[in-house]
């Protein structure tokens, strides 16, 4: 188990003869991830790493189950290429592309939720099951599988923490990285319930940042509705206030989204509160310690 | 991209939003042709302007002259005064808040109205709520009569054609132009009809590449009157620079890890003296860039470089440092720590460089605040 994808999950890839797309379909075909086509309008009839490439998501679909969708898309071209994959009924859309116009993002999150898709992003790193499947851009030599479910706002950041708990022998059940925001389509409190519902994870890590007011939200689902332990780490406690950091939602007005305010919520709401990323380490040994959460 | 005043007014104009007629006034023009009453509003970018004394009347008794000359003495959260903006004065029967923008966090743009407008709106949002009601829609829809019509009866309004026209005149505004906001505060009933007293505009910069020569326009018209000492844009590639008052230069290729970083360094004892974010798809060129502009401060005695690429390939970054550091006179030393995407790659680019790399995160944080201590 997992949530979200597994070594089963067919994946379309959309800008797939883009410099970023044709690199990140070669490391996750490497993987094992199964790609089974790619769209590029103008590119139909090519392949790209052994992998045909058509003009529309129609005709993909005329030839390839597809469950999940991934765009490389740049920015400026999104909204037409994501409203193509809802059209088009598949249910899962990742969306990696930072940048796009809010009339747009906000135009394909409208969509996708009258027609039922999912998505991930814009701005998201993508996931990552370790062992089975991987749609997105995490380097694959920092991921073990395991138990820990890892849900980041950064994608760096779940690089950056997957890479010393697998340094360590402690394995990820899936890592999701949902974006810089500041609109997102999957956030935080939706993918909570999804790992506390997966007998895999054991463990959850929650990898916010300042900024926002969603790590509040998370608060709110993780006293009412998750019984697994969940370790926090929030990232910018020394940030300067009142500026951008580059994340378009890490920015702090006022007393809104600072590191005390979220760090004092989600505390109350029972989760532990690491200090920093080795700390995390210390605090998954203690959970296994303390509640007998077996993590190996 | 905020807009002023006289800006959003000469939209709302061609939209058909009704204002009053006026005049532009800069430092040194003519005051002959004016006559009162008038309304004298200075230009400035920041909010607040009323309460700062931005706004005076002129009913033919004071001198004119002495007004204007003090508005363009004011400064406004530091902004220079440096444009006025003259207006016919009104009657003001009832004011109210209107305003076209995103909830953010539940995905969906909002039209917002007030019972009750002016300087005071901000107060009353968050002391009497239930005067300010919020309606959600559907980009796929637009807005609906009926959903004005539901607007104008919480408001208290008569739901007249010319409020409705208003109201959809703000919502083609809003998209024809990209804008992450659209105020009219306040909104005036009066004898002769509905007024927009002030317009606030501002558009999305993400979209910028479809407003190409609209957006020129208005920058130019902006920076002609802002104050030089103003920042208003950000450069035009994807780097984030932050200036700040330590002595350790940070470059990082994600914004969470970025974060982390100033973190630890704290934690470590070390004082940012710049913090510079790759930000998007980066290649050598920006790698490049931004250590140039980390080292053109002063006080910055050793520099940080943190990366761990997903989509930034680790090649790529090094063709950038190693093209850096191989400049003449280049002495602050650098601390690198890089994984990642086509880490391999990048690591036999920096050994053949003779560039020392770290793996561990924590490691190289502390390295580089030792370094700069020593200096």
């Amino acid at each position: 188990m997992s949530i979200l994808i597994d070594q089963k999950t067919k994946v379309l890839v959309l800008g797939i003869t883009g410099k970023s797309g044709s690199l990140q379909t070669k490391i996750m075909k490497e993987y094992g991830t199964d790609i089974v086509a790619g769209v590029t309008p103008g590119k139909g009839g090519s392949k790209v790493e052994g992998v045909p490439v058509y003009d529309l998501v129609s005709e993909a679909l005329e030839n390839h189950q597809i469950d999940v969708a991934i765009s490389f898309v740049p920015p400026r071209f999104s909204r037409d290429s994501c409203l193509e994959i809802i059209e088009n009924n598949i249910k899962f859309l990742i969306i990696t592309a930072e940048g796009i116009p809010e009339h747009d993002i906000i135009s394909i999150l409208q969509y996708a939720n009258l027609k039922g898709t999912t998505v991930l992003g814009p701005g998201s790193a993508g996931i990552i099951t370790p062992g089975k499947c991987k749609i997105g851009a995490h380097p694959p030599q920092m991921f073990l599988p395991g138990h820990i479910g890892i849900v980041s706002k950064s994608g760096a950041l779940s690089y950056e923490i997957g890479k010393i708990l697998s340094e360590k022998g402690i394995g990820q059940s899936t890592v999701v990285a949902i974006g810089g925001g500041p609109i997102w389509g999957l956030k935080q409190s939706d993918l909570l319930p999804m790992f506390e519902a997966d007998e895999e994870t054991k463990i959850i890590l929650l990898l916010g940042e300042i900024g926002g007011t969603m790590e509040e939200e998370a608060a709110k689902i993780i006293k009412e509705h998750i019984k697994k332990p969940v370790i926090a780490l929030i990232v910018g406690k020394s940030a300067p206030k009142g500026k951008s950091l580059g994340h378009a939602g890490a920015i702090i007005e006022g007393n809104l989204g600072t590191v005390e305010s979220k760090v004092e919520t989600l505390k109350e709401a029972g989760a532990y509160i690491a200090e920093d990323s080795l700390d995390i380490v210390r605090l998954i040994k203690h959970i296994e310690g303390e509640k007998h959460v077996d993590i190996y | 991209m905020r807009l002023f005043e006289f800006q959003g007014k000469r939209i709302f104009k061609e939209y058909g939003i009704p204002i009053q007629s006026g005049k532009l006034i800069y430092p040194g023009d003519s005051l002959s042709n004016l006559s009162p009453p008038l309304v004298l509003k200075a230009q400035v970018l920041s909010g607040g302007r009323g309460k700062a004394g931005g706004i005076k009347m002129w009913d033919g008794h004071q001198d004119l002259a002495k007004i204007v000359s003090e508005l363009f003495h004011l400064k406004i959260n530091n902004e220079q005064v440096k444009a006025i903006l003259a207006l016919e004065s009104v009657d003001i029967l009832r004011e109210i808040y209107l305003s076209l923008t995103f909830n953010r966090s539940r995905s969906t743009p909002v039209l917002i109205a007030g019972i009750s407008g002016g300087v005071d709106i901000e107060k009353t949002a968050k002391e009497a709520k239930e005067q300010i009601f919020f309606t959600e829609f559907n980009f796929l829809l637009g807005i609906s009569d009926f959903q004005i019509r539901g607007l104008a009866k919480k408001i208290n309004i008569n739901d007249s054609i010319e409020f409705r026209r208003i109201i959809l005149s703000m919502y083609r505004i809003f998209r024809e132009y990209d804008a992450s906001l659209v105020e009219i505060n306040p909104l005036a009933i009066t004898p002769q009809g509905l007024i927009a007293i002030d317009a606030k505009i501002e558009l999305d910069d993400q979209a910028s590449f479809r407003h190409q020569e609209l957006c020129r326009e208005l920058k130019e018209e902006i920076k002609s009157i802002v104050s030089d000492n103003l920042t208003i844009e950000k450069e035009e590639d994807t780097i984030t620079f932050v200036p700040l008052h330590g002595d350790i230069g940070v470059v990082s290729d994600g914004a969470g890890t970025g974060l982390l970083t100033l973190d630890l360094l704290a934690r470590y004892g070390g004082k940012v003296a710049n913090f510079c974010e790759l930000g998007g798809i980066t290649n050598p060129e920006v790698v490049f860039k931004a250590l140039k502009k980390v080292h053109q401060d002063k006080n910055v005695k050793s520099v940080l470089v943190v990366l761990i690429g997903g989509f930034n390939r680790m090649d790529e970054m090094a063709e950038g440092i190693v093209k850096f550091c191989a400049q003449p006179n280049n002495q602050i030393p650098i601390f690198v720590r890089m994984c990642g995407t086509k880490e391999n790659e990048g690591k036999k680019i920096m050994q053949e460089a003779k560039i020392p790399i770290y793996d561990d995160l924590h490691e190289v944080v502390q390295k580089a605040v030792q370094k700069a201590r020593e200096r």
